[in-house]
């Protein structure tokens, strides 16, 4: 295989927690807290976990928007972040992401015209002329009415801003497009629309798609491969429809069970009890362990490292659980 | 459920804002109620008018350049419409509770999260400081948040999309009201914490509060939902009791929406879409607003629009073929 497109080894971003009037730091949020993974070119990889568990983190870390504490982030070969702003232009262009929120990530006071074209401009993609053209086909990418050019963005319904951010992010022509919940604000039909989108753009110009998402379904559809996140770090990763229909680790376990689907029958659900855990003050040993309806002594005490696994039915993953043979 | 007189009653409901391009209609001839204890679910295409709907019925949509034209929204023989803003005041966060769609208009990007859920507390109740800090504490908890005594001192940047979600929720619980709006308030939830949330709302309704439920997630709808409506460009275009509504659709939108679910034993097949687009809100064909997408329209459809009509007890449609799709057989 060749070297992938992006390469993340033990990456770890923790926010300071400043408390009393001299902003003392008394401690860390160890947001993203040793995560290895990669990403092959033209492949999409679902990320999914519980919330606050340090997925956007991971993205804003990817994009260079969050100084990273440790760890190491490969581009195309090539060291990322931090490097001087001059260099890391083209890597800006190479990386975008669709940000979670689609009310604030857009600049309230430029019209959609200067919103999806601005990064064409930065980038000398396009001369200033060519700029309503490019508008016009951007927003035909992403299936919405050329005659909102001139419109603001408070002026168009969740669903409506958040194809404005992915035509955004696409008119760079990027290699890897790091979406954050791109879809959760769109109904189903216009979500299957903006999929079939994000597939076809991807087959087209042979993108890699970093794609945090709640919603299974969605990442069964169009990830090949998913990483499952808890607290900070993996628990689980390998084919998504492997994990999905056989998932090992307890945590993945209660997500796959917790799905709501129209006309579904009272599937067995498994319920977390206990509080979640504070990422400041994360739980010794395996992280879930003060949650898991399988945990035992052993695992308040020892870290699971996650290994390469091949349960009796389901495909081969990497697992981070210490009673992993018991339980597949 | 029909006996009582309904908690709140929406009648004609019209908004419409004025854009550079002319007015622009947003929601259209729109009369719902919710009973006690109801939980009513709002669908339909982005962009079609639900949020709009339910800002509207607080009075909480910019004006200018928004207008409500028309309509009548009663609660507690009260039109909200009419209210002069000093009695419509404490209703807000009080007896009706709003969890939006945008964060940004529920929660202050300069004040700690604590202060904003100790101050909604007492503005509505009779609390000293500390009790509201220790009821702000409890919900927080409720809604999963952890170690909640500390993330009561942290600014709304410091928390993820889904806890910041989580935050409104407990805000728009904590005051306990009669009535709760929430506009897709589990879209940035996990599955595992969306089911505790949405217990929680469930447990609301042991106290007869009811929720308007505004989702696109047809999945949390059919696990909540008492009723339905489904909206299609600015008006509605059907209603009915979830399970029916769910398995026998009468509106050819509805049908389409229920058949664009993406299930998650799905294969690699093509995602199924409604073809064709969402008209325009600055200017709607002069018939049914679907036809153009429809694969039932004929000319009838094209030439004007069918009325929303009762179908059978409890369900509306407009359709023209509303009593055929009614008689015919289930959904796959
Ligand atoms: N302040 C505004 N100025 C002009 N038009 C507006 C404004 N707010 C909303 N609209 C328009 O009103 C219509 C209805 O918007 P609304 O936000 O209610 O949609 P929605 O059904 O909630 O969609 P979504 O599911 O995407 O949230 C849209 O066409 C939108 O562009
Ligand atoms: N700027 C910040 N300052 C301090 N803490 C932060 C900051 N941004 C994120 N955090 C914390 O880092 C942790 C991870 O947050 P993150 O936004 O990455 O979660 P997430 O997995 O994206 O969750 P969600 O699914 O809810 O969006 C949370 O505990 C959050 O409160
Ligand atoms: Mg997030
Ligand atoms: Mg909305």
């Amino acid at each position: 295989m060749t070297a992938p497109l992006l390469q993340v080894r033990d990456l770890k971003t923790w926010f300071p927690i400043k408390r009393g009037i001299f902003a003392r730091t008394t401690g860390y949020v160890r947001a993203v807290d040793g995560v290895t993974f990669a990403v092959q070119a033209g492949e999409t990889v679902g990320l999914v976990g519980e919330s606050g568990c340090g997925k956007t983190t991971l993205g804003r870390t990817l994009m260079g928007l969050e100084p990273r504490r440790a760890g190491e982030i490969h581009f195309g070969g090539t060291p990322l972040w931090p490097r001087r702003h001059s260099a890391s232009l083209p890597f800006r262009r190479r990386i975008q992401m669709i940000f979670q929120d689609p009310f604030s990530s857009l600049n309230p006071r430029l019209t959609v015209l200067d919103i999806i074209t601005e990064g064409l401009l930065e980038h000398g993609l396009i001369r200033p002329r060519e700029r309503t053209e490019a508008g016009v086909r951007l927003l035909q990418e992403v299936g919405m009415d050329p005659d909102v050019l001139h419109r603001y963005p408070h002026e168009f319904s969740g669903g409506q801003r958040q194809r404005l951010s992915i035509a955004r992010a696409m008119a760079l022509r990027p290699d890897l497009v790091i979406c954050d919940e791109p879809v959760s604000a769109l109904d189903v039909s216009v979500r299957a629309q903006v999929l079939n989108l994000l597939i076809d753009l991807g087959a087209a110009h042979r993108l890699s798609y970093l794609f945090i998402s709640h919603d299974l379904g969605v990442i069964r559809h169009i990830c090949s491969r998913v990483i499952v996140m808890y607290l900070g770090v993996v628990v689980e990763s390998g084919p998504t429809s492997g994990i999905i229909d056989h998932p090992v680790h307890p945590y993945t376990r209660a997500l796959v069970s917790a799905v709501p689907v129209p006309f579904g029958s009272g599937r067995q659900r498994v319920i977390l009890s206990g509080e979640v855990p504070s990422a400041a003050n994360p739980p010794s040993g395996c992280r879930f362990h003060t949650r898991c309806p399988y945990a035992m002594p052993d695992c308040s005490r020892i870290a699971p490292p996650l290994e390469r696994f091949q349960p009796s039915t389901g495909a081969a993953r990497e697992v981070a659980c210490l009673r992993k043979h018991e339980l597949a | 459920m029909n006996s009582n007189p309904p908690l709140l009653d929406i009648q004609n409901l019209s908004v419409a804002f004025d854009t550079d391009e002319g007015p622009l209609t947003a929601v259209e001839n729109v009369s719902f109620s919710i009973a006690r204890g109801e939980v009513l679910g709002l669908v339909g295409e982005s962009g079609c008018g639900k949020s709009v709907t339910a800002l509207s019925l607080l009075r909480l949509i910019p004006m200018p350049p928004g207008r409500i034209q028309s309509g009548k929204v009663v609660f507690d023989n009260r039109d909200l419409l009419r209210l002069p803003a000093s009695e419509l005041q404490p209703i807000r966060g009080g007896q009706i509770s709003m969890i939006f769609q945008e964060p940004a208009s529920a929660l202050s990007p300069l004040h700690r999260v604590g202060a904003q859920l100790m101050e909604t507390l007492r503005l509505h109740q009779a609390i000293d400081r500390p009790a509201a800090w220790a009821t702000s504490v409890e919900w927080l908890r409720k809604v999963g948040i952890p170690d909640p005594e500390q993330r009561m001192q942290a600014y709304p940047y410091e928390l993820s999309g889904g806890m910041l979600q989580r935050v409104m929720i407990a805000m728009a619980l904590m005051t306990r009201p009669e009535l709760i709006i929430a506009d897709e308030p589990t879209t940035a939830l996990d599955v595992t914490i969306q089911a505790q949330v949405l217990q929680l709302l469930r447990d609301m309704r042991t106290q007869s509060t009811a929720l308007l439920l505004i989702t696109h997630d047809l999945g949390v709808v059919w696990e909540m939902c008492d009723r339905v409506l489904v909206m299609y460009a600015s008006q509605i275009v059907e209603e009915g009791p979830r399970s029916e509504l769910f398995h026998r659709p009468c509106h050819p939108y509805t049908r389409a929406l229920l058949g664009s679910v993406i299930s998650l034993t799905g294969s690699a097949e093509r995602l199924v879409t409604i073809d064709g687009q969402v008209p325009s809100p600055l200017s709607y064909p002069r018939g049914c607003r679907f036809a153009p997408r429809c694969p039932y329209a004929f000319d009838r459809c094209r030439a004007g629009q069918p009325p929303l009509e009762s179908i059978a007890p409890q369900r509306r449609s407009a359709c023209f073929m509303a009593s055929a799709f009614a008689q015919g057989g289930d959904m796959p």
